[in-house]
C-alpha cells in the first residue's frame, strides 16, 4: 500500500500545484534546495532504485550544463572573475546559474513523481469534473492505444495466413506496413462511429446520470487539505512580506534574513517533505505489523488468552 | 476573412504575446511560473468552447481516434528524435474537421504522448504549439487550399516545423535563464536548426504520404455519416 498516493486525487492535485508554485515563484536558494531535497527523497521511495539512479545521473549532467552556461550569456553582477572573449564572467551569474538549475531539476523531479502518483485514471477523474467532454475524448484515446495494438496484431496475422509476407525484403515489409495501416485506419474510424452510436443509445449526455468512481473523500483528506492550506498561506504571507527576498544581481544577498525568518522556512520544509514522511510512516507501520505477525503466531496468542 | 476565426486567433496568440512583452518591460523574476500560467491560459478558450458546445458524440469519438493515431505514430518513430507524424495528423484533422478539432487533436496528442515520453513543465507549451498549428490549418479558406494544393501543403508543413521549433525554444530559454534572454534565444534557436530541419522534413513527408489515404477515409466518413 502506498502512503501518499492513497489520498483523494483532488488532494494530490492541490499538493502538486502548491509545491510547483512555490518552487517556481520563490527564487530563494534555501527554498529551492528544500524543494529539490523533498522531490528527490519522494521519488526515491516510489521509483525503483535503478531508475532513480539513472535519472539522477542524467539530470545531474543537465544541472551542470544549465549552471555552467548561464555566465556565458549573462554579464550582470559586480564580482568579475575573469574575461572570456572580452565579456566579463561574474560570480553572481555563476551562482544564479546554479540556483536556476536547482529549480529546474526540482520541478522535473516533482513532475516525475506526479506522473507516478497521479495515474491516468486519477487524472481523468479530476479533469472529468472540470472539463467532462475533453476528458472523455482523452480517456477514449487512452483506451484506443492498447486496442489499436491488438487490432494491428490481428490484421498482421490475417495477412500472414493469406501468404502476404513471404519474402523478407524491405519493400515487402514497408508495403505490408502500409496495408496494415490502411486497414487499421478504416477500421478505427468506422468503429469509432459505431461506438458513438452505442454510447448515444445508452443515454450519453442525458441529464441525471450518475457515474461510478473509485475515490471517496474521507476525513483524513479534509484534514490534509486544511494542513496544506495553512502551510501554503503562511508561505505566501512570508513571500508577500518579502521575508524570502533574495537578490542575485548586482550583488548576492547574505543569509542574515534567512536566519531571522527561520520559522517560515520551516513551513517550506514541512510542505516539501510531506509526501516522503507519509511514505515513511506507511513503510514503518507495515514493517511493524509484519514483525508482530512473526513474533506472535496465532497459536501462542491462543495459549496466552 | 471569417470574423470569429480572427477573434479566436487574437485570444489564442496575441494575448499571451502581450502579457509576455509586458513582462520583459517589468523584468519580473518569477518568469517561469508566469509563462507556464500563460501557456495554460492560452489553452483554455478552445477547451472551454469545446465544452460549451452541444455534445456531438460521433465527432468526439472520431477526435479521440485521430489523437490515438498521432500518439501511436509518435511511438512508432520514437527512435528518430524529432521525426514524428503528429504534426501531419494534426494538420489533416484540422483540414477535414476545422480549427477547433485541429487544436484539440494537437493539444491532447501532446498531453497523452508525454505520459510516455516524459511529462514536465514543457507540456503546456507543447500542447499550445501543436494546438496552434492545427488551429491555423483549420481556417476554412486555408484548409481548402491545403486540401487542393500540394505546394501549399508542403509550405505549411515547413512553416509548422519552424513554428513548433521556435516556440519550444522560447520554453528552453526561459527554463535555462529564469528570464527571457534574447541573445541566448538566438543561440539556442541556431543550435536547434538541425531539429527544425528534421521537424520540417518529417512534416512534409508525413503530410504528403498521409493526405490522400487518410483524407479519403475522413471524407468518406463525413459523407457516409453526415458529420
Amino acid at each position: 500500500m502506498r502512503g501518499f498516493a492513497t489520498f483523494h486525487p483532488f488532494v494530490l492535485f492541490l499538493y502538486y500545484a502548491m509545491v510547483l508554485i512555490i518552487t517556481m515563484l520563490m527564487l530563494h536558494p534555501v527554498i529551492l534546495v528544500l524543494s529539490l531535497f523533498g522531490s528527490l527523497l519522494f521519488f526515491l521511495t516510489i521509483a525503483p532504485l535503478r531508475q532513480f539512479l539513472l535519472d539522477l545521473g542524467f539530470y545531474f549532467l543537465m544541472f551542470l550544463l544549465v549552471a555552467i552556461t548561464n555566465p556565458l550569456f549573462v554579464h550582470k553582477g559586480e564580482t568579475i572573475l575573469f574575461f572570456l572573449n572580452d565579456d566579463p564572467v561574474t560570480l553572481e551569474a555563476i551562482i544564479y546559474g546554479f540556483v536556476i538549475a536547482t529549480m529546474l531539476v526540482a520541478v522535473i523531479f516533482w513532475s516525475k513523481s506526479f506522473s507516478e502518483i497521479l495515474t491516468t485514471d486519477k487524472f481523468l477523474y479530476v479533469f472529468g469534473k472540470v472539463v467532462p467532454k475533453s476528458a472523455l475524448v482523452l480517456s477514449m484515446a487512452f483506451q484506443f492505444i492498447p486496442l489499436f495494438k491488438r487490432q494491428i496484431k490481428k490484421v498482421h496475422e490475417a495477412q500472414k495466413t493469406l501468404g502476404l509476407y513471404t519474402s523478407n525484403s524491405i519493400t515487402d515489409r514497408i508495403l505490408g506496413g502500409i496495408r496494415v495501416f490502411n486497414s487499421i485506419l478504416t477500421w478505427s474510424l468506422e468503429s469509432s462511429i459505431h461506438r458513438a452510436d452505442a454510447m448515444k443509445a445508452r443515454g450519453y449526455g442525458l441529464p441525471k446520470r450518475s457515474n461510478f468512481s473509485l475515490y471517496k473523500f474521507e476525513k483524513r483528506d479534509l484534514g490534509i487539505i486544511g494542513a496544506l492550506f495553512v502551510m501554503f498561506f503562511v508561505i505566501i504571507f512570508a513571500y508577500i512580506k518579502q521575508y524570502f527576498a533574495f537578490n542575485y544581481y548586482p550583488a548576492i544577498s547574505d543569509f542574515t534574513d534567512t536566519k531571522q525568518y527561520f520559522f517560515y522556512f520551516l513551513f517550506v520544509f514541512m510542505l516539501t517533505i510531506l509526501p516522503f514522511m507519509m511514505e515513511m510512516k506507511e513503510n514503518l507501520l507495515w514493517t511493524f505489523l509484519k514483525r508482530k505477525i512473526s513474533a506472535s503466531p496465532i497459536r501462542n496468542k491462543k495459549n496466552v488468552s | 476573412m471569417n470574423k470569429t476565426f480572427i477573434n479566436k486567433l487574437i485570444v489564442l496568440g496575441v494575448i499571451p504575446v502581450l502579457v509576455l512583452s509586458g513582462l520583459f518591460v517589468f523584468q519580473d523574476r518569477s518568469f517561469i511560473l508566469i509563462s507556464l500560467l500563460i501557456a495554460v491560459l492560452a489553452l483554455l478558450p478552445i477547451f472551454l468552447s469545446f465544452e460549451k458546445k452541444e455534445a456531438n458524440i460521433r465527432r468526439m469519438v472520431t477526435l479521440a481516434t485521430l489523437v490515438t493515431l498521432s500518439v501511436v505514430g509518435r511511438f512508432i518513430f520514437a527512435a528518430i528524435p524529432g521525426f514524428q507524424p503528429v504534426t501531419a495528423i494534426v494538420v489533416i484533422s484540422a483540414i477535414f474537421f476545422g480549427s477547433e478539432a485541429g487544436f484539440m487533436v494537437g493539444a491532447l496528442s501532446a498531453l497523452i504522448s508525454n505520459i510516455y515520453f516524459g511529462q514536465g513543465p514543457w507540456t503546456p507549451f507543447q500542447m499550445f504549439a501543436w494546438g496552434l498549428i492545427g488551429f491555423i490549418a483549420g481556417h476554412p479558406k486555408w484548409s481548402l487550399r491545403l486540401k487542393e494544393n500540394r505546394l501549399h501543403l508542403v509550405l505549411y508543413g515547413v512553416f509548422a516545423g519552424m513554428m513548433y521549433s521556435l516556440m519550444m525554444d522560447v520554453w528552453t530559454v526561459m527554463s535555462l535563464d529564469g528570464t527571457f534572454n534574447f541573445s541566448r534565444y538566438v543561440t539556442i534557436a541556431a543550435l536547434a536548426l538541425p531539429f527544425m530541419a528534421v521537424y520540417a522534413v518529417s512534416n512534409v513527408v508525413f503530410l504528403l504520404l498521409a493526405i490522400k489515404p487518410v483524407g479519403e477515409k475522413l471524407e468518406r466518413l463525413k459523407t457516409k455519416y453526415g458529420m
